[in-house]
């Protein structure tokens, strides 16, 4: 057993890294004689020079990224300081293409995810020794890794068994050129310590937040690119974000929290103190309410999720499916791969992804990008018009009828690119009030001949199987749920309700939406990593939805009073 | 009988004596962590008459500096200030809890405590975070204690042993002030000793990496121990790589350590290391690779103490935990185990483990500390005495034989206990020669048993700091009949005849273990000494444990009468395809 323990502390050996750092550099940094990426472009071309003449197989492209993050943040629980952080690193990936665009090693086989960059740590400042080092021995270890895979490739068998889709390994795509200045931190930490503080302090008041926090970070995201084809970029993005969570304990043990982020592109962004305030007035008021709440019972019926609930719903139950690669991929289950001209969504509904949109009625947006994490400029993409499927999310692995990227290509440091989603837009010309929605919904209960529907307020995230081996289906995590009587009876709100359901039976039961979008903004996480996303819809209607009954912990509530009440006595 | 009265006696002492405690608090978290385990004593679960009868509640507030740098560059900076919090709940009794059963460790109920440690001095918040951690922690035990009642009702002869041994309170309060980290400076010496490696282009990666920790260490006990203390630490570490023109890959490691900045090596002396690094990287990647070898071996400089680093953590005692019926766990127990009494070492060598010295002819002492983990006071310990084995490493879990601490629990262990570990270890020799005669000795084994060559360790990969791919290609195989694992020697040498003596690389130890320690036939007269970081990883690997404690090993050059080295054979990639870039610096 402690044989055991040993050997998986030896495997997985990584230095563990606190999140938790500070840079206050008080450095004198002589100006580099050449900048970064003129450093990365002329080691690439010395690598890919030997790669490609004097190597077997030979490389026939490459490209370097290298993300230089740098965040500040605090977080607060009970008007406590729990931590406040300041980081920077710089993260190199590498990526290098051995055989031919038509078949090389990054090629699809059904299930595997083959990965060959690392996300390495190379040197904060521009010393070009060390740079040159480190991409050196990336090149080389990245090089070495995918020259195995393709050997191992044109030996398998499956390669010959005739694919579906035959359609090549790699685009061609035209090389790009930018250098666009990325604005620098904002970050007064005594100022956003003391909002920490106060909006932490505002849990007290509900004996039902067992334990709560508040976090607020910034971060500057600058991307250095390079590739063999010319490509050259210095592109980037800063991010504020503000969460805060509550969580809870019902008497029958079932875990509960609330929560509420807050994103925007710099703090002045970020909603004013008060609004703050509120949020942890709501999430405490609606976590206490969650607790005393009844528990749903497995239910069949009509419902109506609010913007941002839908958001998350088209996200997880749409987005992941129409993202390129798993058209590809026949461990896939592809939902919708023979379906591109065909009917997928009732015709009054238009789904757009556009990184190219910032802002939406006064909020920012998430998932914006200038270029992609393979150098493709981001562009609006009409994925289903009226109803109708045209393309899908492409990243520079080609899909058949779709040689060319749509710049939707997405990875974080260390993975490899996929296709993912950005801005999800949800357009539809179906429109009523929220008034007359909720109208419609009872109608629809009574319709039906039910008791109630549902009202889903606020979804956390779900997952989704896409899998073929899986289930086709999908689970959302709602943390607010409401019933709506049909006899006019106040709306109830429940706890430990889970939305499940298969996708193509979900679309074709959506009957209307709201005039009015709301906006949901998240991280996307996928086999390429955590990537910043937005998902924007108006509330629908949806005359069925399946709701089970969350899988919940056994524990009971904390034996002892908090040691607040102890202490008032 | 007598035992639980006398046990429910001193909760009620305890209990008293806090009460009349309304003095403002010395300390306001040691304060906080009293009152917490003072109100936790009556937790309780409806119709279950399971209770506490030992609460203990550690806190670490730790402030690091770490930085990295590579080739003279500046890598990353990381201030760090988190604290650290430890609760353990034992219910049942001194005589039978939930501890040292196999699944003591599953049962820790996620309560809410998974949130940080608030950092301000704040009692409620503190209080807060330890209630939830004592809820889940207490629940874990409940839990784990009926299983293991369950467990036992099929065992044929259960284990008689006590569960934990009593221990006497401990106060201590020292202030636990801090030194402003200078980061500016720190930086600038990283980068310059980093920048060492320029010259060396058969170095492929190489770095320096300054930690700084300083620990305001608190912990508290239902048994009324209450500590503050300061436990700080810097090391300086400084690392290089290369690779064999066949492919196998070479590394070299220097450390530096010190409670504060001033024990530390001198800044001229660090550069020396750093070039020695370099330069043994570069003659290891050109040295010929060795043949397997049997005979005598000199163990020089800091190898015979690195040596017996390893040989002797089996001074701890393992017990085996109660099992379940029917499930077979081999927990490999210490090679010292039923030998109290016998001749473990030879006659003229002494083993002491002294953690209450800070120095030692002049040297500062890294392995000295105050207190233990389970607040118990180290004393001087003779372990071997003229080579017989006197005494084991006790932590408060009793073994057979043995019960009651020596204040060696140094690091987390399993199954409920911790991991006892040495302080200041002392080999000393009643007998000794001078190097050059422990060569000579050397020599004229060789010609009496007609070898063409001995061999000359002068230091082992301990720590190790190997990657993981060559951990597995090194130490994965069969390594002699025990099993055991010891760091492979990282500079050996053939020694001929003529005195010369010639690098070789590619080696590894065959059947090396305690046993052979009897094989020592001889010890120099002047003694080492080597500081490390005890994690309980194997190899001591760096990075491998979560917890270090600070050790020293003072022993003499040793000889070995019979040792077997191994050639090691594993297929490595080749040497990179592109030449290397130039290592021409910017300035």
């Amino acid at each position: 057993m402690r044989g055991q323990e040993s050997a998986s502390v030896i495997l997985s050996f990584v230095p563990s890294s606190f999140r938790l750092t500070i840079l206050g550099l008080a450095l004198s940094l002589s100006l580099p004689a050449q900048s970064l990426l003129d450093v990365m472009r002329e080691e690439l071309d010395r690598n890919f020079a030997v790669l490609k003449e004097k190597s077997d197989p030979p490389a026939y492209f490459a490209a370097y990224t290298i993300t230089d993050e740098e965040s500040r943040g605090v977080s607060s629980t009970m008007g406590t300081l729990q931590a406040s952080s300041n980081n920077r690193s710089r993260l190199l990936d590498v990526t290098v293409r051995v055989g031919t665009p038509k078949l090389d090693n990054y090629h699809k086989l059904p299930g595997e995810n083959p990965r060959f960059t690392s996300a390495s740590q190379v040197t904060v400042e521009d010393t070009v020794p060390a740079l040159r080092r480190a991409l050196w021995l990336e090149t080389d270890r990245t090089y070495r890794a995918g020259a195995q895979r393709l050997i191992k490739i044109k030996t398998n068998a499956s390669v010959n068994v005739a694919q579906q889709d035959n359609s090549d390994d790699f685009s061609t795509e035209t090389a790009t050129k930018a250098s666009i200045e990325v604005p620098l931190l904002k970050w007064d930490a005594a100022h956003w310590e003391g909002v920490a503080r106060k909006m932490s302090a505002g849990f007290q008041k509900y004996p039902g937040v067992l334990a709560s926090s508040v976090g607020i970070t910034v971060q500057r995201e600058v991307k250095y690119f390079v590739n063999t084809e010319g490509t050259k970029l210095r592109h980037g993005r800063t991010f504020a974000r503000v969460v805060l969570v509550a969580r809870g304990k019902a008497s029958d043990g079932m875990d509960l929290a609330t929560s509420e982020t807050f994103e925007s592109q710099d703090t002045e962004g970020l909603p004013a103190e008060e609004t703050l305030l509120e949020a942890v007035a709501h999430a405490g008021k609606n976590l206490e309410a969650l607790l005393k709440a009844p528990v749903v019972d497995p239910y069949i019926g009509p419902a109506i999720l609010s913007g941002r609930a839908s958001g998350v719903f088209f996200h997880e139950i749409f987005g992941h499916r129409i993202e390129g690669h798993r058209q590809k991929d026949e461990s896939e289950g592809q939902t919708f791969t023979k379906s591109l001209n065909e009917a997928i969504l009732p015709p009054f509904l238009s789904v757009v992804f556009d990184p190219t949109k910032h802002r939406i009625g006064g909020v920012d947006l998430n998932g914006w990008y200038d270029y992609d994490d393979e150098g493709v400029k981001a562009r609006r993409v009409p994925l289903v018009e009226n109803g109708i499927l045209k393309t899908f999310l492409l990243s520079r692995a080609p899909v058949k009828g779709f040689p060319q990227s749509n710049g939707h290509g997405r990875k974080s440091p260390g993975l490899e690119v996929v296709s993912r989603q950005s801005n999800l837009l949800v357009e539809s010309t179906r429109t009523v009030t929220n008034a007359k929605l909720r109208q419609m919904l009872i109608d629809e209960v009574k319709r039906q001949g039910k008791p109630y529907g549902l009202y889903f307020d606020a979804i956390t995230g779900g997952y989704t199987t896409t899998s073929r081996r899986g289930l086709q289906a999908f689970k959302v995590i709602p943390l607010v749920v409401y019933r709506v009587y049909a006899d006019g009876r106040p709306d109830e709100l429940v706890r430990g309700a889970d939305i499940v359901g298969t996708p193509l039976a979900s679309f074709a039961k959506i009957l209307a939406t709201s005039d009015k979008a709301e906006v949901f903004n998240g991280y996307c996480g996928a086999e390429s990593g955590n990537v910043p996303v937005a998902a924007v819809s108006p509330a629908i209607l949806v005359s069925e939805l399946e709701i089970q009954k969350t899988d919940q912990s056994q524990d009971r509530p904390p034996l002892l009073p908090r040691p607040v009440e102890e202490s008032a006595k | 009988m007598k035992r639980t009265l006398a046990c429910l006696l001193l909760v009620a002492a305890v209990a008293a004596a806090q009460k009349d405690e309304k003095k403002p608090p010395e300390d306001v978290i040691l304060q906080a962590m009293q009152d917490e385990i003072a109100r936790s004593r009556s937790i309780k679960i409806p119709n279950l008459t399971d209770a506490p009868y030992y609460i203990e509640y550690g806190l670490d507030d730790f402030e690091g500096l770490t930085l990295s740098a590579t080739l003279g560059g500046l890598m990353q900076v990381q201030r760090t200030h988190v604290r650290i919090p430890r609760v353990e709940v034992r219910v049942g009794d001194y005589k039978f809890d939930n501890t040292n059963y196999l699944f003591s460790d599953m049962f820790r109920h996620s309560g809410m405590e998974g949130d940080r440690m608030p950092l301000d001095d704040d009692p409620l918040a503190i209080r807060t975070h330890f209630w939830l951690a004592t809820d889940g922690a207490f629940k874990g035990a409940v839990d784990s204690i009926s299983r293991k009642r369950s467990a036992l009702k099929n065992v044929a002869a259960p284990e008689t042993l006590n569960d934990f041994a009593r221990a006497q309170p401990v106060k201590i309060l020292l202030p636990v002030k801090r030194i402003p980290a200078d980061e500016a400076a720190w930086t600038k010496k990283a980068k310059t000793l980093s920048a060492a490696f320029l010259d060396y282009p058969a170095v492929l990666n190489s770095g320096v990496e300054f930690q700084w920790s300083q620990v305001a260490s608190y912990y508290a006990n239902s048994e009324g121990t209450s500590l503050r203390y300061p436990d700080n630490l810097v090391d300086v570490r400084i690392r290089a790589t290369g690779q064999a023109p066949d492919g196998t890959p070479i590394h070299d490691h220097a450390e530096f350590f010190g409670h504060v900045f001033l024990d530390l090596a001198s800044e001229d002396r660090m550069m020396k290391s750093a070039q020695q690094v370099g330069a043994n990287v570069t003659a290891l990647a050109a040295a010929p690779v060795a043949e397997t070898y049997a005979g005598p071996v000199l163990f020089e400089a800091q190898a015979a103490a690195q040596l017996l680093a390893q040989m002797l953590r089996g001074l701890a005692p393992v017990r085996k935990p109660v099992n379940e019926p029917g499930r077979n766990i081999p927990i490999p127990a210490s090679e010292f185990e039923g030998r109290e009494g016998s001749r473990i070492l030879p006659e003229f060598l002494d083993v002491v483990d002294d953690p209450t010295q800070t120095e030692w002819r002049g040297q500062s002492l890294f392995g000295n500390y105050l207190v233990d983990m389970e607040g118990v006071k180290p004393t001087p310990l003779p372990l071997v005495e003229k080579g017989v084995l006197k005494n084991f490493l006790m932590t408060r879990q009793p073994v057979r034989g043995h019960e009651g601490s020596n204040g060696r629990a140094r690091l987390p262990g399993n199954f409920g206990a911790g991991t006892a570990a040495f302080g200041n270890l002392f080999v000393k020799a009643a007998e000794t020669s001078t190097a050059p005669e422990l060569k000579k000795k050397l020599l004229d084994t060789i010609s009496k048993r007609g070898k063409p060559y001995g061999m000359l360790v002068r230091k082992l990969d301990f720590p190790s700091s190997a990657n993981v791919e060559e951990v597995r290609k090194l130490y994965g195989g069969e390594q002699g009949p025990s099993g055991r694992v010891v760091s492979a020697p990282l500079l050996v040498y053939r020694v001929y005849p003529d005195g010369r003596e010639e690098l070789v690389r590619g080696l590894r130890f065959r059947g090396l273990t305690a046993r052979s320690l009897r094989d020592i036939t001889a010890a120099s007269d002047e003694a080492f000494v080597f500081d490390y970081l005890e994690n309980g990883a194997p190899l001591a690997l760096s990075g491998g444990g979560g917890y270090v404690a600070n050790t020293t090993v003072v022993a003499p050059s040793l000889l070995f009468d019979d040792l077997e080295l191994e050639r090691v054979d594993a297929e490595w990639a080749r040497p990179p395809v592109v030449p290397a870039p130039p290592l021409v610096s910017v300035r």
